[in-house]
Formats: structure tokens, C-alpha cells, sequence
């Protein structure tokens, strides 16, 4: 990966770093500052938290960056450092990381499902902003689950070994995940087809 | 095959199912059912509409210089020149009249004038005991590292507004006068035009990072001073407003050594 204004490769910038140059942390920021706010933005569905939780990403990765080899890749080390940050940073909050069983859940923030009858599609592509708000308002274990596979590319067993869960219940957050976007989807669509 | 089995076994098969070969049952059902066919194309629209967020959002510039900051406290930025760490900037920036800093000690004087007119307008409106504290101390420790000349020149070291807004910073903010709000004037102010004055010698896509960076601050502040004069008794509000400008004395900082 370059930075394109810079001319300077990521590895290059990497070894920069690792001699303490300013300009290279700075490309490093730059090149990766979007993947990172993203995904804590997703996971705490909170701008100013996530800028937090951004920092605090970029900063331990800066600490330890006389360590990182090579052995994998620049980018994956530092989005595995930023799953890490946001899971410790629910877990101060005694926020659930992965949901527990169904029957325990409640059931209140789902929208009735008058309007989500099963033989009515989600046709088109979804409004990524209705998305966005629909992703919010999952709960947070199901959000984690979600966030981790469908939007960052995880695998169950990467999610199960960072969350702490099995990767059957992964798999099953995943899926009631997405039953309830798909629930408040169609909600937010039918809504607004009411109002106009 | 029932709609209920659909569901149960949907989990394992829509999971990396792009190159997943699905039971012939499986799709002869999915086939005859619109209601399991509109469960299956949902939850795929779902997954593949998702993948689009991964790297859509984009922080603010702030949380750049909050990094640069912490690294430097922490001795992790080195000065390329001497391969020491650089120190980073003490809250308020000190001015320097050491002579190797002489030339960038004019550079910081409207940053100090900045600090101190926010700590100034801060203090004036009776702020929480923490900011309380911290503005009490920018005023003390400016005037003692502020020089008693008036002029701003390219061959000394000059700052005379710190000096008048440290004594002003008692007074109430309505009758400060405009010298003690500098910094809220809108885009660009005299300070501003130097520091693009300065960042014009840098690459192209350095200083259009800075200019950035500079318009974002600048926002800011303008919104959060907007808000605390409609809300002065905010005291969390000031102490951002602080912070806000605090934030640009440490982008102006990070610019200046940048270019030494």
C-alpha cells in the first residue's frame, strides 16, 4: 500500500516510524484512518466515543510498532488492535459483547412486524443511511457479531476467539442479526412510504 | 423441504455461501416459496449492502493531532536532526527567547494571545474549580516567559498582547476588548493567514492537510464559542472551547517543527 501524496510505501513509512519519524506516523494515520473510525463508529454507534476509541487504536499500535515483523500484514494487525480497544472498552462498560440466548433478550426495540410480511422483499439496495440507523439500533451483542463478519470481513472463528464465544453462537448472533436489520429495514421503509 | 428447516440450516449456508453449492432441496423450496425467496434475497442484499460501510466514515482532524500530542508526550517522535525525542508542547505553549527559537518565538506569540483570550473569556465567566485551575495558571506562566517589548519583528522576540490579556483576564468578558478575542474572529484571522503563510512550504498535499486541519479547528470553535455565548453557565462547553484552542496552538506546534 503507498500513500499516493507522499510517495512513500507503508512498509517504508512502517521502518520511518520505527526510527520515530513524525511524517511516517502520519501517513500510517492517514493511510488507515477511515478502516479504524469505522469500525469503532459501527461498534459504539457514537461519533465521539468512536474518535476516542480511534486514538486510543492508533496510539497502541504506534507504542508497539518497533515490534511488528511482517509476519502478517500492517493492516490486519492493526484492525485485530482495534477490535481489541473496542471490546475492552464494552467490557469496562459491562455492555454485553456477544448477546445471550434468545429467550433471555427482550424483545422491546424490534419494531412490529405488521409491516414485514414475509413474502415482501427488500428489493432494490438498501438505503445505506437506513442501514446505518439500523445497524444502531441492534443490541450491542448482536451489533458486535454483525459489525465484525459483515462489515469488517472476520470469520466466525476469528470473532469467536476475539469475543470469547463459540463459533456456533457466533454464526447464530450473525444470523438473528440480520433478521432484525431485515426487520428494521422494512420498517423504516414502510414508514417512510406512509409519510411520503 | 419446510420453511422451518430453511431457516434453521440458513445461518451455515449463508455464511461465505458466494462459492457455497446449496442443497437441491434447498433451492427447489427457495424456488416454489416467495417467502423463504424473499428471506434468502434480504439477508444476502444485507450482507453485501453491509460490506460497503467497512472504511466509510472519516474522523476529524482532530484525532490526529490528539495522536501527534500523545506521541511526542510520550517521546516516541524523534527529532530527525538530533535523533532525540521531541518534547512535546507544555499547556500554554512557553514561549522560548533562546536564541536557536528566536525566530519562531514571534510565530507563537499570537498562539499564546489565542490560549489566552479563550482562557480569558473562559475565566470571565466564573468557570468549574478544574478549569478554573487551568486557566488561573496560562496567565502566570506566559507572563513569566513573555518578553516586555511591544512590536511583533522578524529579529526579536516580542509579545506584548499576552502580557495586557493576562491582566485583562480578571475582568469581566464584556468589557474585554477586541484584542482579548482574537481568535474568534471568523476565517482567516491574522494568525491563520501566518500559519498558511507557513504551511505553503511544504508539499502540496502536506499543506492541504494542514489547511484541512485548520479549517476544522476553525469550526469548531466558532460553533462552540456560538454555543457558550448563548449558554455561558455551560461550564463543559467553555472547557471545550478550551480545549478546542488548545488543539490549534498544538496544530500551529506540530506545523512549526515540522518545518524547522
Amino acid at each position: 500500500m503507498t500513500d499516493p501524496k507522499q510517495g512513500i510505501t507503508e512498509a517504508e513509512a512502517i521502518e520511518q516510524a520505527k526510527q520515530g519519524h513524525e511524517a511516517a506516523f502520519e501517513v500510517l494515520y492517514h493511510l488507515h484512518k477511515r478502516r479504524v473510525y469505522s469500525l469503532c463508529l459501527r461498534m459504539v454507534s457514537n461519533p465521539v466515543q468512536a474518535e476516542d476509541l480511534a486514538q486510543e487504536a492508533f496510539l497502541q499500535l504506534f507504542r508497539k510498532i518497533g515490534t511488528f515483523r511482517g509476519e502478517s500484514a500492517f493492516s490486519t494487525w492493526l484492525h485485530r488492535m482495534t477490535v481489541n480497544v473496542v471490546l475492552m472498552q464494552l467490557r469496562k462498560k459491562g455492555l454485553p459483547v456477544v448477546s445471550l440466548e434468545e429467550t433471555l433478550e427482550s424483545d422491546d426495540e424490534a419494531p412490529r412486524k405488521e409491516f414485514g410480511t414475509k413474502d415482501v422483499k427488500l428489493t432494490g439496495s438498501i438505503d445505506r443511511l437506513q442501514l446505518q440507523r439500523a445497524i444502531d439500533k441492534l443490541p450491542p451483542g448482536y451489533r458486535t457479531v454483525f459489525v465484525l463478519h459483515d462489515v469488517e470481513g472476520f470469520e466466525h472463528n476469528e470473532i469467536a476467539e476475539m469475543v470469547g464465544c463459540s463459533i456456533g453462537n457466533s454464526k447464530s448472533q450473525l444470523h438473528k442479526a440480520r433478521l432484525k436489520l431485515r426487520d428494521y429495514l422494512k420498517f423504516m421503509r414502510a414508514e417512510k412510504a406512509k409519510t411520503g | 423441504m419446510t420453511c422451518s428447516e430453511v431457516e434453521r440450516i440458513l445461518p451455515e449456508l449463508l455464511d461465505g455461501a458466494a462459492e457455497r453449492v446449496f442443497p437441491a432441496e434447498f433451492e427447489t423450496h427457495v424456488k416454489s416459496c416467495p417467502a423463504c425467496s424473499g428471506l434468502v434475497s434480504d439477508l444476502r442484499l444485507i450482507a453485501s449492502e453491509s460490506r460497503q460501510l467497512a472504511a466509510s466514515e472519516e474522523p476529524s482532524p482532530r484525532v490526529w493531532v490528539r495522536i501527534a500530542a500523545e506521541l511526542r508526550a510520550e517521546g516516541l517522535i524523534c527529532d530527525p536532526a538530533t535523533r532525540e525525542p521531541k518534547a512535546a508542547p507544555t499547556r500554554p505553549i512557553l514561549i522560548s527567547t533562546s536564541p536557536r527559537r528566536r525566530w519562531s518565538a514571534w510565530w507563537l506569540a499570537p498562539v499564546a494571545a489565542a490560549l489566552l483570550a479563550a482562557g480569558a473569556y473562559v475565566v470571565s465567566h466564573e468557570p468549574a474549580p478544574q478549569v478554573a485551575k487551568q486557566t488561573a495558571a496560562a496567565p502566570v506562566t506566559v507572563r513569566s516567559s513573555v518578553p516586555e517589548t511591544a512590536a511583533v519583528s522578524s529579529d526579536r522576540v516580542t509579545t506584548p498582547a499576552p502580557q495586557r490579556l493576562a491582566r485583562k483576564s480578571a475582568k469581566p468578558a464584556d468589557r474585554l476588548g477586541p484584542a482579548a478575542r482574537p481568535a474568534v474572529e471568523p476565517e482567516p484571522s491574522a494568525e491563520d493567514q501566518q500559519f498558511l503563510s507557513v504551511v505553503s512550504t511544504l508539499a502540496p498535499s502536506m499543506r492541504a492537510s494542514y489547511e484541512s486541519e485548520l479549517q476544522a479547528v476553525n469550526a469548531d470553535i466558532l460553533e462552540t464559542q456560538a454555543y457558550v455565548n448563548r449558554n455561558p453557565g455551560d461550564a463543559d462547553a467553555r472547557q471545550h472551547l478550551m480545549d478546542a484552542y488548545q488543539q490549534k496552538a498544538l496544530l500551529y506546534q506540530i506545523a512549526l517543527d515540522r518545518i524547522q
